[in-house]
């Protein structure tokens, strides 16, 4: 609280503190003597400053400085008791103390500010140790990732996608793909039957009969054939009623056994791995000729052999050739302008090569705990 | 077929380890799928001279012998014939063993002590006893004492197993693989003198036989139907004598997976397995009326065969008869009634040549899939039957001791016109992607016994060559074939690899096939598990969903020869495969599944079965657990329907409609028809409860399918449309109506009632006081955002107005207080 008394050459201004009040004597002797009081007013109430603990706190401590009634404001009021001369000077003094204790003032509030924060900060720590809420994401079939693989592969390779017909009649699995009735290549294959000349059929072979007659004659022929095919085979480790094959056929001007080998190659490389070598070897397919089955370097051994490649260092994964010279007439194509090739394999054993599944009944099973495994990338 | 090493490297010495030779072949296209070595387990056997013998004093009939087996005396007791001073035996000497883990330990023969055991082919081979009449092995003389078994005989091998495909039938005889063989190892083929003779390898196949006996042939030959069998040699062997074959040839037969029976059965086989061509060896004693007949089955014939079995004969069965009726399976089988017994003298060897696919049927009828069938539903060389038949006359005349050869007897309605192809060079190149020159191709070509002649007059020279193909080579038709016997041994792997600068897709890009792609993502991203089931499903699954003939779904495809009931029809839905998968998860302890399925479904047609492509869904119990932060996420209709509708909104599917149902498989009150242009394009429900007890599903179960192609119909493109600027406004209304008003119809109504809607959500459903009994309030809150301007309170309330009259007028609605 403030009292002043304008008698004498002196005059007291009186500071409470904490309750306390302490008086400074303000003589009216000369300039020396009031700059020595006015020190003595900035150390005490920057030390005043310094040990304020709330911004509360620190508001009244500004309005009793420096309020309009404030002591240091009402400091000047008394300015008129001092020799003209004087006035300037202590005039100067008095509002470099205002501006001192100001800035205090503010810096203190800075601090008070950041301090106030930090325990906000502090109250508001949460332990991160715990769980997130988990969103519960669903997961592609291991048959479904493998098979868009092989159709991007294959899609980088000019070939599009063509889905064909799962039932289908004896002409277009067998005949018009050169396996007369009575040939030994149906031995080959176990057949489901629907009547006497429609079965389900037993290779994506046909989609190439269809994919060809769809497009009338024109050329490039380019083009996969994924899906499901059956045979007649009982369940076991190796064996489903039902699996999935992909079929790829190319007819053009000039498509030649070498491109075949290109294309298997770079597809078995990007499908399986650069360290993968492909090779073909001769063999029998009644819709091609030259036949080639198309083996792989084994991804397991590195080649070495092992119980995966049977000691071949090798495994055997397709099928392919030069469209037999009938086919293409039968697809609509004249075999005296153009050459074809064609390749098929099955997915599921792709699939269950890269993933590493040894029973192809896990694929047809939907087990979570199996499916689950390939939900990622 | 098991080709022992030794055997092949007869024909061609191929200077390769066989693993080098499996490979090469394979590479050739000859496929070795299995290289084993064949150790025949045996020891301590070695060449022993009887030095003396003495008969045993209380067995009749057993000798007492002193042997040499070189560095000691053994004394042995045995019965057998052979067992004669001076001969050199084969012996077991104690704690030797025979196949099969028999040991030899001296053992008393009633008070006489015999060290070992002297062996006759069987023991030695098989570890069994003797067969009737068989005799211990004899070495010849001078053969030193002491010799192990496996130093005097060829007992253990190489075995090569090869899968050969249908095109390799000339591979079917070791000849054919050693003609490859010496091909790809340029190493010479030799050919057995009678082979060689009758020039078995030529281009043009083997010679014809020149001339007949004179006279009556001894046993008639007639062939009433050539195109049963075009072609039947008989070759008469007399005066033979039974016996079995060498212990070398026995051995070489097991090895090939042969079982040998006597010398003259073994050696029909031995020819086989050389030549690729069945022969058949009859008791001609046993024959009645002096002549066969190869004709086809007539109805009720029976034959009992070489097996023992007596087996009705299938219509259309090739058989050969006499005159007491069929006394073979043609190609198959002989018949018990004419089989070579011990008491054969004279033999009629038949090498012929019948119609493959009929003896493939055959076989297929009878289940009798033998060596000779194999070979003939194949195609054998249709020139070689005199050739094969002299080899195996011979045969028996030089393992038997030169008995005399004499008969013979040919039908021959086969006319070989050599097949000329020519081969063009561009054609070569235009399949190979490599340019090949005419020597090239020449060289292989021949090497592998074509004949090869300059490209005649109708073209420019060396741009082609004329090829003849040997008539063994059934497979061979036009001029790709050809062009693969060049590739294959050429090499495929020496053909090049070709760049991949060919970009241009050559097909047919399906924008339905990249919606199902998306479809799927989708899925994943709502939470769904993706399963693939099998599309075989069994009549009992439909059923189980209360399907019957009522139903297109209980009317499914069947398949004509199913493997078993449970898949022997075509799948009608995806529902039920997706039911297996759930059962099956819920037993293995997972406590619930969001789970999908895109796939095919058909229906019977006219000609073909309809396929149409669906979605199907299924979910059950808890799909995510409760947490510490809430939960838990259970499966039910809201949710699934809650996950088709965000489907339908990503795809932009919009105006579809949820509508009461009614029929199996769904909970009549808790399943709707999902409704798009009219059209069910699916449905959604709990499952029934009866089909769940049928199912024998504990939890309940929520599925749903969908059309592809209805769902696709109802996928609109997307207009993108400007942004408002203005801020949204919020509005909540509560109406209370009557309990039966469906709360989607309420929502509808005021999605089309009001004006600058752009949400219109349900946040709660309130039955209790103060809402009036069988009444229930919808707590909706609307959002309003037009594109020009911020609504004032005076459009608000207007439209809340208008919703109002709307749900009044229909529903008799109030808003709620």
């Amino acid at each position: 609280m403030l009292s002043s008394e304008g008698k004498d050459e002196s005059f007291f201004i009186s500071v409470k503190k904490g309750g306390k009040a302490r008086d400074f004597i303000m003589r009216k002797v000369c300039a020396s003597d009031m700059k020595h009081n006015l020190a003595e007013m900035k150390s005490h109430v920057l030390e005043e400053i310094s040990k304020v603990s709330t911004s509360e706190e620190l508001d009244s401590v500004r309005v009793r400085y420096l309020g309009r009634k404030g002591e240091i404001s009402v400091l000047l009021k008394h300015i008129g008791s001092l020799a003209p001369e004087e006035r300037p000077e202590f005039g100067a003094a008095v509002n470099a103390l205002r501006e001192q204790v100001a800035d205090a003032i503010s810096r203190r509030k800075d601090e008070l500010d950041k301090l106030a924060l930090e325990e906000i900060l502090h109250r508001d720590t949460i332990d991160i140790s715990l769980p997130g809420e988990v969103y519960e994401i669903g997961g592609l079939h291991p048959l479904t990732k493998a098979m868009r693989e092989v159709a991007s592969v294959f899609s980088s390779l000019g070939f599009a996608a063509y889905e064909s017909r799962e039932a289908e009649t004896d002409e277009m699995n067998f005949v018009k793909l050169n396996i007369a009735p009575g040939h030994p290549a149906r031995d080959m294959q176990e057949t489901f039957y629907l009547s006497d000349n429609t079965l389900m059929r037993t290779h994506t072979s046909p989609g190439q009969i269809r994919g060809m007659l769809s497009l009338k004659g024109k050329l490039p022929v380019r083009f996969i054939v994924p899906g499901r095919v059956y045979r007649r085979d009982p369940t076991d480790a190796s064996h489903h009623p039902v699996f999935h094959q992909v079929e790829g056929l190319a007819v053009d001007i000039d498509v030649t056994f070498k491109e075949l080998r290109g294309v298997l190659s770079a597809f078995m490389k990007r499908f399986f791995g650069q360290e993968v070598s492909t090779r073909l070897r001769p063999s029998y397919f009644p819709f091609t000729e030259p036949s080639c089955e198309v083996d792989i370097s084994c991804m397991f051994c590195k080649g070495k052999g092992c119980s995966v490649c049977g000691g071949s260092g090798y495994l055997e994964v397709a099928g392919a050739g030069m469209v037999h010279p009938r086919v293409l007439v039968n697809g609509g194509y004249d075999p005296g302008k153009v050459t074809g090739f064609a390749f098929g394999f099955g997915l599921d054993r792709l699939a269950m090569l890269k993933y590493g599944i040894d029973d192809i009944r896990l694929l047809y099973g939907n087990d979570r705990r199996f499916l689950s495994q390939f939900r990622g990338l | 077929m098991r080709v022992p090493w030794t055997w092949l490297n007869e024909y061609t010495d191929l200077r390769w380890d066989p693993q080098e030779a499996a490979h090469r072949l394979t590479m050739a296209g000859i496929n070795v799928e299995g290289l084993s070595y064949e150790k025949l387990e045996i020891s301590s056997v070695v060449s022993a001279k009887v030095l003396d013998v003495k008969p045993h004093p209380r067995k009749p009939g057993q000798q007492i012998g002193i042997l040499d087996a070189g560095t000691e005396k053994l004394q042995i007791v045995s019965g057998a014939p052979g067992f004669k001073k001076g001969n050199i035996a084969l012996v077991v000497r104690p704690g030797g063993t025979l196949p099969g883990g028999v040991r030899i330990e001296p053992r008393e023969l009633d008070g006489v002590v015999s060290q070992g055991m002297a062996v006759c082919a069987n023991e030695l081979l098989t570890g069994q006893p003797p067969r009737p009449h068989e005799d211990i092995i004899l070495l010849p003389p001078g053969t030193a004492l002491g010799i192990p078994a496996q130093e005097l005989f060829e007992l253990d091998d190489w075995v090569m197993e090869l899968e050969l495909t249908v095109n390799y039938s000339h591979c079917l005889g070791i000849l054919g693989v050693a003609m490859e063989a010496s091909a790809l190892a340029k190493t010479p083929l030799v050919l057995p003198e009678v082979l060689e003779k009758w020039n078995w390898a030529g281009a043009y196949g083997s010679l014809e036989p020149e001339s007949h006996n004179d006279g009556e042939p001894e046993i008639q030959i007639n062939l009433p139907d050539p195109e049963l069998c075009p072609r039947y040699v008989g070759k008469l062997v007399e005066d033979v004598r039974f016996a079995y074959s060498p212990v070398n040839i026995e051995r070489r037969l097991y090895l090939a997976g042969q079982r040998p029976l006597n010398l003259i059965v073994d050696a029909t086989n031995y020819v086989m397995l050389e030549t690729g061509q069945p022969l058949h060896a009859f008791d001609a004693g046993k024959i009645s009326g002096k002549a066969i007949a190869v004709r086809s089955s007539r109805p009720g014939e029976v034959l009992v065969t070489l097996d023992g079995e007596e087996r009705e004969l299938p219509e259309r069965t090739i058989v050969i008869a006499d005159a007491s009726g069929p006394v073979a399976v043609a190609g198959i089988m002989g018949g018990k009634a004419t089989e070579i017994t011990g008491a054969t003298r004279k033999v009629l060897v038949e090498s012929a040549y019948f119609e493959p696919l009929l003896v493939r049927l055959a076989s297929q009828k009878l289940k009798l899939r033998t060596e000779a069938a194999l070979r003939f539903e194949k195609g054998v060389d249709p020139t070689a039957q005199a050739a094969a038949a002299e080899r195996a006359a011979a045969l028996i005349a030089g393992l038997s001791g030169g008995m005399p050869v004499s008969g013979y007897a040919e039908t021959n309605h086969l006319q070989i016109e050599p097949k000329r192809i020519m081969l063009h060079m561009k054609t070569v190149e235009r399949v190979l992607g490599t340019k090949f020159s005419p020597e090239t191709c020449r060289e292989i070509l021949e090497a592998i016994n074509f004949q090869v002649e300059e490209g005649g007059t109708t073209v420019p020279e060396g741009t082609s060559i004329l090829v003849t193909v040997p008539p063994r080579r059934v497979d061979i038709q036009a001029e790709v074939d050809l062009i693969e016997e060049v590739a294959r041994h050429y090499g495929y792997g020496n053909l090049g690899i070709g760049d991949l600068s060919r970009v241009v897709p050559g097909g047919i890009t399906d924008p339905h096939k990249l919606c199902v792609e998306k479809i799927r993502d989708l899925l994943v991203s709502l939470g769904g598990m993706e399963c693939v089931t099998n599309s075989l499903v069994g009549p009992g699954d439909l059923a189980c969903l209360g399907w019957n003939s009522g139903d297109p779904r209980g009317n499914p495809v069947r398949l004509r020869n199913p493997l078993s009931s449970q898949e022997s029809v075509l799948r009608t839905s995806l529902i039920p495969g997706l039911m297996k998968v759930a059962s099956a998860n819920m037993r293995s302890g997972i406590p619930g599944m969001f789970i999908w399925e895109i796939g095919r479904v058909f229906f019977p047609s006219a000609e073909l079965p309809i396929e149409a492509g669906q979605i199907g869904f299924a979910s059950y119990g808890v799909l995510k657990p409760e947490t510490w932060l809430g939960g838990p996420d259970e499966s039910g209709f809201y949710r699934m329907k809650g996950v088709i509708s965000s489907l339908m909104d990503l795809l932009g599917a919009f105006n579809i409609e949820y509508l009461p149902r009614a029929g199996m498989p769904f909970h009549p009150g808790r399943s709707a028809r999902i409704v798009a242009n009219m059209s069910t394009i699916g449905e959604i429900g709990e499952l029934h409860p009866v089909c769940l007890k049928h199912l024998d599903i504990p939890l309940p179960v929520t599925a749903s399918w969908l059309s592809l192609d209805g769902l696709m119909s109802a996928v609109k493109p997307r207009d993108y449309k400007a942004v408002s600027r203005f801020m949204p406004v919020e509005r909540d209304l509560a109406v209370i109506v009557p309990e039966g008003v469906p709360g989607g119809d309420v929502i509808d109504s005021i999605r089309k009632t009001g004006k600058h809607l752009v949400s219109v959500i349900l946040f709660d459903i309130w039955r209790k006081p103060p809402v009036p009994p069988d009444h229930k309030s919808l707590a909706i809150r609307l959002v309003y955002q037009p594109q020009d301007r911020t609504l004032t309170e005076e459009e608000l309330a207007e439209d809340r107005q208008r919703i109002m009259k709307r749900l009044k007028e229909d529903y008799d609605a109030v808003l709620r207080a």
